[in-house]
């Protein structure tokens, strides 16, 4: 994606630290905001909340690798698999939900670092056929191999956080996600990984070793993946490896992001909202609604390559001409 | 993970069916070698592609009661028609800003058709169930359902054509000025951009007769896409890049392999070990396929 690429890139520039600080504030109000709401919002908008929430954190993880890194991965369900299973069985020997998902998103994290030397071989178009060919087999071996649930999966003894806790708890796990990915842009990391998507072959010339930096952005979104995985365990009394390594999940993760804006830090945000929000009117049509989303993601690679983030982006630009960089 | 000892017999009949199995596998990988090798692109709705092939012959079985082998001949042309358009109009506008542009208009396109099949046919499970196509064969003392044989046929008869086309025909020759050099078969007066649609036509078409096969052989749903992608894949892998003839060779390998996994782990195994084979093979060869397949 070379032209949002540029577009990321000719944001890069540490202007206006200012107007970033002030951002963040305003995220972090936001935050505390849509925490304090749960007395008085229903339990529906809770449930749906946490939807674009678990969504708004995937996202941000794919970004990272998507968007900043050019990774495109299709693998995302593999890292979610992981994490739903090892809260499951975590959560099933006792230990509590939230040191549960940090455990599990260190193993999703600690699997992508296995797989990595064998992944990063692969370039481009490659790598994503690879991570692709990597979540089925995860999910094929996960059907067949009787040792963990096998097709029925695990059922989940300990009793389920009331939906408010999700919500929180789901708020919690995004922020931290886009407050993590918005720390590491501001680090050398995010100047090396758009180095390493713009041109590997130079990035390697000029010194950056894409190994590590392709490795730390992978295990880190792995790590995110798998957290929500877990959470996701969290809310279900029973998980299967159907659903838990599904091709969905890598699907949704990647139209969030192309929907809300690749390389961008409020596209994942607004992608989550916009595609939940959508598929809550559209509820009663399911296969419409994908369809619908799969027109939508060719209408913003065609015509808005850094989405919806960036048409709003475009428009304040327009609106505040004498803002504008010199 | 049972392991069972297979007898000489199950693996003789397994290395059997496999290798004819190999040419169906060959049918449906035929269309993704194409436009990977002329494109340089990664069709994601490729299986999408296979599986609308397998709703067409089942729409002329059942609403005209044509036999789906007959129905080959409107079903190629059918899906030629269908892909060459979206390619004109979808792909090739974005085809110059980066790979991953047309790359994640095809993953679109593919999220559209799946649920367009959901919409149109439900999400139960069809097969085009003839009575020749689950017949036994014999072959040597050996029992194979006639399918796998007739599919082998089909196999040889489109991958040798295609061949031709490609080797022995003004269009061909353009194709593969195009896939060589893009941008010095522009400048020798190639219509790239049309070499391309003619190029993702006749790979959709491959794939709906590859679909029928499929329907004919197994049972498919709107999802059964994926499978025959990464299957797709891995004959490619296993063939070599842009080989018409290697994807027979890449088809037979991936069929033998998957047809001794399924007889040594069970059945569930076949894709499994298929997948790992082709991840293996992947991991094995640093520089993609050929040592240039980043760009």
């Amino acid at each position: 994606m070379s032209r949002a690429g540029h577009g990321a890139a000719l944001e890069a520039p540490p202007r206006r630290s200012a107007a970033r600080t002030g951002s963040a504030v305003a995220l972090l109000a936001g935050a505390l905001l849509l925490a304090l709401a749960t007395p008085v919002t229903g339990e529906y908008t809770q449930q749906v909340g946490f939807r674009m929430l678990e969504y708004a954190a995937l996202g941000q993880a794919w970004n990272l690798l998507g968007g900043y890194g050019g990774l495109v991965s299709l693998g995302s369900a593999a890292f979610i698999g992981i994490g739903a299973y090892t809260t499951a069985e975590l959560t099933n020997h006792g230990l509590p939900l939230l040191p549960g998902m940090i455990v599990s998103g260190a193993f999703a994290a600690l699997f992508a670092a296995l797989v990595s030397p064998a992944l990063f071989r692969l370039r481009g178009l490659y790598f994503t056929i690879g991570t692709l060919a990597l979540a089925e087999a995860l999910r094929l071996f996960m059907v067949n191999y009787n040792g963990l649930g096998g097709n029925i999966g695990i059922f989940l003894t300990s009793a389920a956080p009331t939906t408010a806790g999700l919500y929180r708890l789901a708020l919690g796990v995004a922020a931290a996600a886009t407050g993590l990915v918005a720390l590491l842009l501001r680090t050398r990391l995010s100047l090396a990984l758009r180095a390493v998507r713009d041109d590997e072959d130079v990035a390697r010339q000029l010194g950056l070793v894409s190994f590590r930096t392709k490795l730390l952005a992978f295990t880190l979104a792995a790590f995110l993946m798998g957290v929500v995985g877990g959470l996701q365990a969290g809310k279900l009394s029973q998980i299967e490896p159907y659903g838990s390594f599904g091709l969905q999940w890598t699907v949704d993760v990647v139209t969030v992001v192309l929907i809300g804006g690749l390389g961008t830090i409020g596209g994942p945000l607004l992608g989550a909202v916009f595609t939940v929000a959508l598929a809550e009117w559209l509820n009663a049509y399911p296969s419409l609604h994908l369809a619908i989303t799969g027109a939508i993601v060719i209408v913003v690679v065609r015509f808005a390559p850094r989405g919806l983030w960036g048409l709003l982006a475009d428009g304040w630009a327009r609106l505040r001409p004498e803002r504008a960089p010199p | 993970m049972g392991l069972q000892v297979p007898s000489a017999h199950t693996l003789v009949t397994a290395l059997v069916s496999g290798l004819l199995l190999g040419g169906l596998l060959a049918v449906t990988a035929l269309g993704l070698s194409l436009v990977l090798g002329v494109m340089r692109l990664i069709n994601l709705v490729h299986g999408e592609l296979v599986v609308a092939g397998a709703y067409l012959g089942f729409v002329l079985l059942s609403k005209l009661g044509l036999d789906p082998l007959a129905g080959l001949l409107l079903v190629a042309p059918a899906l030629a028609l269908l892909a060459w358009p979206l390619q004109r109009l979808l792909l090739q506008p974005v085809l110059g800003a980066g790979p991953q542009g047309p790359l994640l208009v095809t993953f679109g396109l593919s999220v559209i058709a799946q649920n367009l099949f959901v919409l149109v046919f439900s999400a139960d499970t069809r097969s085009l169930g003839r009575p020749y196509a689950t017949a036994p064969l014999h072959l040597a003392g050996l029992e194979v359902p006639a399918i796998y044989a007739i599919s082998f046929a089909v196999a040889l008869l489109v991958v040798g054509g295609v061949h031709l086309l490609v080797r022995r025909t003004g269009a061909g020759r353009e194709m593969r000025a195009a896939a060589e050099d893009p941008a010095a078969a522009a400048v020798l007066g190639v219509d790239v951009g049309r070499v391309h649609g003619r190029a993702y036509a006749l790979a959709a078409a491959c794939a709906g007769i590859g679909g029928v096969l499929v329907g004919l052989a197994f049972s498919f749903t709107p999802t059964t896409g994926t499978a025959y992608l990464l299957s797709g894949f891995a004959v490619v892998v296993l063939g070599g890049l842009g080989s018409v003839l290697g994807t027979l060779i890449g088809g037979i390998g991936l069929g033998v392999i998957e047809s001794l996994g399924g007889a040594v782990f069970g059945d569930g195994y076949r894709d499994l070990v298929g997948l790992a084979v082709f991840l293996a093979f992947l991991a094995l060869r640093p520089q993609g396929l050929l040592g240039r397949a980043d760009r």
